[in-house]
């Protein structure tokens, strides 16, 4: 069995005496887009944030390719290879969009070529505040991506777009990191989304894994549908 | 406070830095011709004065600025400067050429170390961790006696030369006042160089989004304890030039209310902006030596000015001057 290339061990986050995170296992193999799903207060961005190194006090293993990141820092993560995007859009509003992917690639290029896919060329070199939530929302992407990262954990990269421009994301998306190799672990309440692009899909339920399947064995699961999904997702 | 107006310039590119550059040795020229023009030794001594608080401003603005922090305390880095010239000149054997660039390293060295920790929080807590060390300076010149004077002062002989120059240059008010002139011009070159830098850049972005900084891969204390120590840096060479210039130092330079004026200048001039600080303070001087020869409370009065700047001209003086001219441009265009 190949090392994954994301994998979490028995992480557990307390916020006072609420557990948000029960020893949760998660591994991602290389290369695969994993959806994590689940109802409002699943644990879904607390495990986003452990993994990430966002997280205050937690418990567990972080492991990346086999090696143990648990201890480094966000920044460490991110030049071991991790990058992650917010689900509230995180981006550098006085900078001008290539100034902060330029940034964001330290000296490692590839900053045409992102512009070009996430379609942030043309944008100008006002302040990024002065774009549109979804522009920005892409800009936050796209500081994820900059770089071609090993890892990224995606939290809620569609929020608050239209139906429409959710699953432009999701196809460029899906066609990025699969000509990239970039191994995927992704949030998101769209479920059409999910159910497009990921490999497999891990279900969260009171900060507890409930299952983990391809996206026709969850979408077939009672526990998942009675839990999260609903009826009309048979 | 937005820094678009520095931020949402083009990529570093040689053209902007070739024309500060050219803007800048206009301006050096100018500042030499000026005193042929001044007759009254007495306006130029206050103008020479008025500089070195132009430095101190630019050294408060150029924190704000480049990191978002106010500090309550910058004088501890103009009194330093002065007084380390002082006291390694009446103390040491050493000689100026050593002591003026030890002036400036000293306080930058302490800013970077007191910057490591301060710069952890922010606000409030920032200024106030500020202002409290700037106060336990200000208390050990007051309680050293025997060592700097107390509050007596310090006097500071000179030697007579220094790199080849002779030290009466430093207290000749036209001389003195190119002197400290062409030393705010360089410093702002430098600075305009520096917020263009790949430094510069990464630390908007820190003062812009801490957290999304760390999350594409930098460090943020160090930036930021960096900035902090150039500004003090900056602060003391505006000390060393008022040490040098008045023979004498006391601890009114490391008072809070020093301190304060240099935020109100920076505030008023516009912090956002490179150039804001020292227009402020010249705008403050100015106001002073005319309100007070007006009225005993002409404190008030600059107290209001404040009041009024900070809630109508957000962005300060040129702040102001500066959007006005965009929407103006905006109007013509449309």
């Amino acid at each position: 069995m190949t090392t994954p290339a994301l994998q979490g061990i028995g992480l557990s986050r307390h916020y006072g005496g609420f557990a948000a995170l029960r020893n949760v296992d998660i591994a991602v193999p290389a290369g695969e887009i994993r959806g994590l799903i689940g109802p409002n207060g699943a644990g879904k961005s607390t495990l986003i944030d452990v993994l990430s190194g966002r997280a205050g006090k937690w418990s567990g293993q972080v492991l990346m390719a086999g090696t143990d990141v648990s201890r480094h820092s966000p920044q460490m993560r991110r030049r071991h290879g991790m990058a992650r995007s917010f689900q509230r859009t995180s981006i550098f509003p006085n900078l001008a969009v290539r100034e902060q992917l330029e940034l964001a690639a330290h000296h490692g290029g590839g900053v045409d070529e992102v512009l070009e896919q996430l379609k942030l060329d043309g944008l100008g070199t006002g302040p990024a505040s002065e774009l549109s939530y979804g522009d920005q929302r892409r800009l936050d992407l796209a500081l994820a991506l900059i770089g071609r990262p090993r890892v990224l954990l995606l939290d809620e990269p569609a929020a608050g777009l239209t139906v429409q421009e959710s699953l432009d994301l999701a196809r460029l998306l899906r066609d990025l990191v699969k000509s990239w190799g970039v191994t995927v672990l992704l949030v998101e309440h769209d479920m059409e989304v999910v159910f497009s692009i990921c490999d497999r899909i891990t279900v969260l339920h009171l900060g507890e894994r409930l299952m983990e399947g391809t996206p026709d064995e969850v979408r077939r699961s009672p526990e998942v549908v009675t839990a999260y999904l609903g009826r009309s997702a048979h | 406070m937005s820094v678009q107006a520095a931020t949402s310039l083009p990529a570093p590119a040689a053209r902007p830095a070739a024309i500060a550059f050219g803007i800048a040795l206009a301006a050096a020229v100018v500042g030499i011709v000026l005193p042929l023009l001044v007759a009254s030794p007495v306006t130029l001594s206050l103008a020479t004065q008025g500089l070195t608080n132009a430095i101190l401003a630019t050294s408060v603005g150029f924190l704000i600025r480049q990191s978002g922090f106010v500090s309550f305390g910058h004088a501890t880095f103009f009194g330093m400067g002065a007084y380390v010239t002082g006291l390694l000149l009446k103390h040491t054997g050493l000689a100026l050429e050593a002591i003026l660039p030890l002036a400036i390293a000293l306080p930058a060295a302490l800013a970077f170390v007191v910057g490591l920790v301060v710069v952890r929080v922010s606000g409030v807590a920032f200024s106030m961790l500020t202002l409290a060390v700037a106060q336990v300076f200000y208390e050990i010149v007051v309680k050293w006696r025997d060592f700097a004077g107390g509050d007596d002062g310090l006097s500071v002989t000179l030697p007579p030369r220094v790199f080849g120059l002779p030290t009466t240059l430093f207290q000749e008010p036209g001389d003195m006042f190119r002197i400290v002139w062409v030393t705010l011009v360089v410093i702002l070159f430098l600075l305009f160089l520096l917020a263009r830098s790949r430094f510069g850049r990464l630390c908007f972005a820190i003062k812009d989004n801490e957290e999304r900084a760390r999350f594409i891969g930098y460090r943020t204390l160090m930036p930021r304890a960096l900035v902090f120590a150039i500004s003090a840096a900056i602060g003391s060479i505006g000390g060393v030039l008022f040490v040098l210039y008045n023979g004498f130092v006391s601890p009114d330079v490391l008072h809070w209310t020093m301190s304060g004026s240099a935020l109100v200048m920076a505030i008023i001039g516009g912090a956002e902006f490179l150039i804001g600080p020292a227009i402020g303070a010249v705008v403050f001087l100015a106001a002073k030596d005319k309100l007070g020869d007006i009225t005993e409370h002409w404190q008030a009065i600059i107290g209001f000015t404040l009041i009024l700047v900070t809630v109508r001209w957000p962005h300060g003086l040129v702040g102001t001057i500066w959007h006005w001219i965009r929407r103006r441009g905006r109007g013509g265009r449309a």
